[in-house]
């Protein structure tokens, strides 16, 4: 939450909920555009989220709309990677209560941001022979251009903390996103521990809550798909890692399938990569 | 449909037009290089988040390809059941969210609710058992987890299945009302003819494994794609489309056509069509009987070249599918089972049907499993030259339509193909 209390309170009294209902916009980026499914397919409460909520903007959900706002709150879905979007990202901040990145694209960079462990114009001419006409940049998550309300984690999003939005924001209440490691959950649910006791390299300690330990649960090391937790101990597992017998390039695969390089994950990321430079 | 487009269109003169999709693209093939074979199954599903399990699902069974790595018959089992339930969630969205819309002039799935909320309803309840089957395999519904190179970390309790297995046929009439609701849509009488590509095998309803057929006699094995399918770059896109190598565009000049073909326009030649329509123009004979007879009371009959006809096709995909989940889940019981893979070095492809079409994935690995080489080639690159081919003809056809009503024919031709931008710019 990088927008104070005081100032909270001041956005809570001029209602979030302004006029009967909020009004939304959903932006996307680059992304697989499953958290927007997951939010249009919220379950069993779809049509009531419809009928409390104006959803102004989404291009999934239909076309046009009204793009230019203002939104009680902008729900921002990918990897910034074009520097349009950098522009649209600062006007619906100016235009929105509330801008929450939703999915670990934007929350920490994601899948996307991979590419961010090699250099730019190798990955593009793996792809593309004629990279004339290309203009991404490298994948950075949304705060890096803009002030965030806080963060929906996970990949796709959480439902959990999903409920927890769409009912603060009905309530006009501060929402309380999940913000432990998924070790807690694990063992809230009875798990055994897979680092300690199998010797898997596991991602749990340092990998946010909400999924509910979904990996350990199915026989498999937590992958670190929800992204960083605050203050996360990086350099403690990797160093556990490299004990378990893991390679450096493993260890550091392990700490860069979703987090771009500039956050808590860094002391994970210690070591150049030696790709082959073809 | 997903993901950023827009269509240009010159009717000036010689009829100009070009699908240009600006959705940013995200370089997959090129970051991929470098990764663990053991990661690339969770990676790739994040190309799209309609169809995870498509592309999970194919880029392991290339990684075991390219790696050699074997896997067991329940295995193939799981992932065809997999497959089978996203397959029909996708379908599903597609029809009534994206597809309905048009067709009863509305902008999109909202509103909707007053005069199409059963049908509304009742295809959230169907997604909702059939995103159940998928994450009772795969540990939740979108980018699975149980699924790596070499099998399935869990495997789900029987009374998990057979739980599933009573939703499953609670929603079996319900597949039915869905064809017939599609069948009321108002499509017009347009014929555009060209290859339609499937994958077949003998015994069933091929999604996973098979060979590559086509109505116009191709029939090759998923190893030979590559020396038959060529990628190319536009310049207005950052999809590229793929083609049938040698067929020349304007010359019927093609191996193993049929004589009745010869007659046709020698301008559908090269150009292909992948999806539901494409693959029950092959293998209607391998449906169910029970889809064949719904099948025949809404009018379909293959072969059929109407693009429009493609969302029908997707219903009759929906029956047939949750038919075929009963079945596998009725006849199977599954077992534990331990989970071993070691890589080699080697390359190696597969091919499957996603919901949209014929997915392709190809790897080069190294001796520690890690990634040197990717390709991905997805359904909507197949059909890229189609969609604007058709699109063409529509419009030309349509000249004199005042331009809302124009745009809105566009937009259901475009959308019957169902294409994924998302994907294709992957």
């Amino acid at each position: 939450m990088k927008v104070c209390n005081a100032h909270r309170q001041v956005l809570i009294q001029e209602q979030i909920v302004s006029d009967g209902k909020p009004r939304i916009g959903v932006f996307k980026y680059s992304c697989c555009a499953g958290c927007e499914f997951q939010l249009i397919f919220f379950q069993e409460h779809i049509l009531e989220t419809f009928e409390a909520a104006d959803i102004i903007y989404c291009r999934m959900l239909q076309s046009g709309g009204v793009e230019e706002g203002p939104f009680d709150v902008a729900l921002i879905e990918g990897t910034v990677t074009e520097d349009w979007q950098v522009e649209q990202l600062r006007k619906i901040r100016s235009v929105s209560k509330w801008v929450i990145p939703i999915g670990s694209c934007a929350v920490c960079g994601g899948v996307p941001a991979i590419k961010n462990t090699q250099e730019e114009y190798l990955v593009q001419n793996r792809v593309y022979a004629d990279t004339s006409k290309i203009t991404s940049m490298r994948a950075h998550s949304v705060d890096q251009y803009v002030p965030v309300d806080g963060y929906i984690k996970g990949c796709p999003m959480g439902e959990r903390d999903l409920t927890e939005f769409v009912t603060s924001l009905l309530l006009g209440k501060r929402p309380e996103f999940l913000r432990y490691a998924v070790c807690v959950e694990c063992k809230l649910k009875g798990n055994i521990c897979v680092l300690v006791a199998y010797g898997w390299p596991c991602m749990g300690p340092v990998t946010n809550a909400g999924c509910g330990a979904l990996c350990p649960s199915h026989d498999r090391a937590c992958y670190g798909c929800w992204g960083p937790m605050k203050a996360a101990n990086a350099r403690a597992l990797a160093n556990r890692f490299s004990k378990l017998g893991l390679t450096p390039d493993d260890v550091y695969r392990k700490f860069t399938e979703f987090g771009e390089p500039a956050n808590e994950w860094k002391p994970g990321q210690v070591r150049t990569w030696a790709v082959a430079q073809k | 449909m997903e993901g950023e487009t827009a269509l240009v269109v010159e009717l000036d003169g010689e009829p100009f037009l070009q699908l240009r999709i600006f959705e940013p693209p995200r370089f997959f093939e090129g970051f991929l290089v470098g990764r663990k074979y053991d990661e690339v199954g969770d990676i790739v599903s994040r190309i799209c988040g309609i169809c995870p399990v498509s592309h999970m699902i194919t880029a392991i069974q290339a990684v075991e390809k390219a790696a050699g790595i074997e896997v067991s018959e329940q295995t193939v089992t799981l992932r065809r059941l997999m497959c089978l339930s996203q397959i029909i969630a996708s379908h599903l969205v597609h029809l009534y969210v994206l597809a309905m819309p048009d067709y009863y002039g509305y902008p999109g799935i909202v509103g909707m609710q007053g005069q199409l909320g059963d049908r509304v309803l009742r295809m959230l309840r169907m997604k909702e058992v059939m995103n159940r089957l998928t994450g009772i395999i795969g540990g939740r519904a979108l980018h699975p987890v149980t699924a790596l190179p070499g099998g399935f970390t869990a495997i789900p309790k029987p009374q998990e299945f057979a739980g599933i297995l009573e939703e499953l046929r609670s929603i079996r009439e319900d597949a039915g009302r869905v064809v017939r609701d599609v069948a009321d849509f108002a499509v017009p009488d347009f014929h555009a003819p060209c290859e339609h590509l499937a994958l077949d095998t003998e015994e069933r309803y091929a999604i996973n494994t098979g060979t590559i057929v086509s109505d116009r006699g191709l029939s090759i094995a998923v190893d030979q794609y590559g020396e038959h399918f060529q990628e190319a770059e536009v310049p207005y896109a950052f999809a590229k489309k793929s083609v049938i190598a040698g067929r020349v565009i304007g010359k019927a000049r093609v191996e193993g056509v049929s004589p009745s073909d010869r007659g046709r326009d020698a301008r559908d030649t090269g150009t292909i069509r992948v999806g539901a329509l494409a693959r029950l123009n092959n293998k209607f004979d391998k449906l169910q009987e029970r889809t064949r007879s719904i099948a025949q009371e809404v009018g379909f009959s293959p072969p059929d070249d109407n693009p429009f006809h493609n969302n029908l096709a997707q219903s009759l995909e929906v029956v047939d599918g949750i038919e075929q989940c009963i079945q596998v889940l009725e006849s199977t019981s599954f077992e534990d089972e331990e989970l071993f893979a070691r890589p080699e070095a080697g390359e190696g492809g597969a091919i499957t049907e996603a919901p949209r079409g014929l997915l392709h994935h190809w790897y080069k690995v190294d001796r520690q499993g890690v990634v040197e080489e990717a390709n991905i080639v997805t359904p909507t690159s197949h059909n890229f030259r189609v969609i604007e081919r058709d699109l063409k003809e529509l419009v030309t056809r349509h000249r004199g339509l005042d331009e809302p009503k124009l745009k809105l024919l566009c937009e259901q031709l475009v959308r019957a193909y169902d294409p994924c931008f998302s994907c294709s710019v992957h």
